[in-house]
């Protein structure tokens, strides 16, 4: 029984993680149509600028997401402003298969670049606090992952607060909802898409911080975790903000309980078969239909 | 206040407007009546910026606007209320209006145009807390209608704002209509209903396949056989 519950508390934790990966996407993908491959490329160079700044200046990596957030939000806007932009001129449908094909070229630009500044090798940040952790009625909660999983929650509670009480915000919902609809309320949709790009970019930045921490970064990581932010969009539903946090808690608890029943070799297939059985099924998502 | 000089649109190869000349006078209410098809949404979705303008220009106010944003043309006080109505659907009544102050010149003025609008639409306050998606499509309306208001609209233009609702709804709506007039906002209606239209403008245009074929005070075309048999006789 106790390793059936350290194993849900195990998969909450990574889901948090999992959450935040799909939150730059999905907010990326809701407003501006545009799905961007590359998001897991934006999340790799976020583990490695918390990385380096951890290495080379000793920056506690839980600091670092104040560099990393605003430098991968300026990135964001140089992508959006020299790639996107040009698509979302485009009608919907349009957009979205012309944003993976620039998505795909910039995957693998990025990575690239990223084996030669880098290297190829796994990148991970080693604390005084890494294998810390405290047990609770027999099971265990490792520091950091609780940490990861606060960080998200903040993430998500933060951002549906700018999205349902500020101005900026509100003008993202509007767009999302119909372009055309904001534009006649007097809304600067080529400005909100910037400012949703940014945001998503900055979001994978954070996620990035996380898997320094926690897991591990290397130049090839991005494509998996574009992956398991894809799975998690379309379990929740597009746009559902808090969705996508349920949404990602709910697959690192599917994975770990499959791991836990079928062995370590079923982790990554349960979500896949998850994603399959929501498209056919409920194609809003678990949480969608209510989508904003 | 508007003037449109020979406008032409296009999608793609298909022209579905061919050079129309329209005005709209300070503090006047006309009205372009034609059947469906006829490019009238189509002029005005070229007129706000949100399709491209083949040939011909538009001017606001004494200025080009052919080349704006839309938003900056919402600023500058032209506002449409759009066929497809313009409501955000997953937002609350409240937000809709809110959101609908959006521009700098709209924004400091929020507060007491929200009590204007629950004024002349008492409906929508008593519904503000409910998502757009929930409202009847005369409720629907108002709120489109509302949310324009609170872009204080010079020139108000609305693409057929009785299409789909019950003719007691319809009347409500015309009678909106003509105390936002009485405000000193100008009014362009876009139209099917012909009939009732005419009643409540000053000057109309008759548009059909992309071509204004006939013009004039819109107490004249009431009386005009050609208009009477081709679109009052029933």
């Amino acid at each position: 029984m106790n390793i059936i519950l350290q194993n849900i508390v195990s998969g909450l934790l990574v889901g948090g993680v999992y959450g935040l990966a799909a939150l730059g996407l999905s907010l990326a993908f809701g407003v501006l149509k545009v799905l961007n491959i590359a998001h897991g490329e934006l999340i790799m160079f976020g583990g490695y600028i918390a990385f380096f700044a951890f290495s080379a200046i000793g920056v506690d990596p839980f600091l670092s997401i104040l560099i990393v957030f605003p430098v991968l939000v300026i990135f964001g806007l140089v992508l959006h402003g020299t790639l996107f932009t040009h698509i979302v001129r485009f009608e919907e449908e349009d957009r979205i298969k012309n944003s993976l094909l620039i998505g795909f070229g910039l995957t693998l630009i990025l990575q690239t670049i990223a084996i030669q500044l880098f290297s190829a090798d796994e990148r991970s940040i080693l604390t005084a606090y890494s294998s810390a952790g405290f047990e609770l009625g027999g099971i265990r909660f490792p520091l950091i992952r609780l940490g990861a999983l606060l960080l998200a929650i903040v993430s998500v509670v933060l951002l549906e607060i700018f999205l349902n009480r500020t101005w900026a915000g509100r003008a993202l919902r509007a767009t999302s909802e119909n372009w055309q609809t904001a534009a006649l309320n007097g809304i600067n949709v080529r400005q909100t898409y910037f400012i949703a790009f940014g945001l998503a970019a900055g979001l994978a930045g954070l996620t990035g911080v996380l898997l320094a921490t926690g897991f591990s970064v290397a130049p090839s990581i991005g494509l998996q975790w574009t992956l398991k932010a894809l799975i998690v969009v379309v379990l929740a539903g597009l746009g559902s903000i808090r969705g996508a946090l349920f949404g990602g808690l709910l697959l690192g608890v599917a994975e770990a309980l499959s791991a836990y029943a079928f062995g370590s070799e079923y982790r990554e297939i349960i979500g896949l078969i998850m994603f399959v059985i929501v498209l056919s099924v409920r194609p809003q998502g678990l949480f969608g239909g209510d989508h904003a | 206040m508007l003037k449109i000089n020979q406008l032409e649109v296009a999608y793609g190869d298909i022209q579905v407007v061919w050079g129309i000349d329209l005005e709209v006078p300070p503090q006047s209410t006309v009205a372009l009546l034609g059947p469906n098809g006829a490019g009238k949404t189509s002029s005005l979705l070229a007129m706000m910026s949100l399709l491209p303008i083949k040939a011909g220009a538009v001017q606001f106010k004494g200025e080009d606007i052919s080349t704006k944003k839309t938003h900056e043309i919402v600023e500058s006080g032209l506002v449409l209320v759009p066929e497809w109505r313009g409501t955000f659907a997953t937002m609350t009544v409240l937000e809709n209006l809110e959101i609908a102050a959006y521009t700098s010149k709209a924004r400091p003025l929020q507060k007491q145009t929200l009590k204007e609008v629950f004024e002349i639409f008492p409906r929508l306050e008593e519904r503000k807390m409910q998502k757009a998606r929930t409202l009847s499509g005369g409720e629907r309306q108002m709120l489109a209608i509302g949310r324009a208001l609170m872009l204080q609209p010079e020139l108000l233009v609305l693409d057929e704002p009785s299409l789909g609702l019950a003719p007691l709804i319809v009347d409500n709506i015309f009678d909106v209509i003509a105390a936002i007039k009485n405000r000193g906002v100008s009014i362009l209606i876009v139209e099917q209903n012909v009939q009732l239209t005419l009643e409540s403008t000053d000057y109309a245009y008759i548009i059909e396949t992309g071509r204004i074929v006939q013009q004039g005070p819109s107490a004249e075309l009431l009386k005009d056989d050609r208009v009477v048999e081709a679109y009052l006789s029933l």
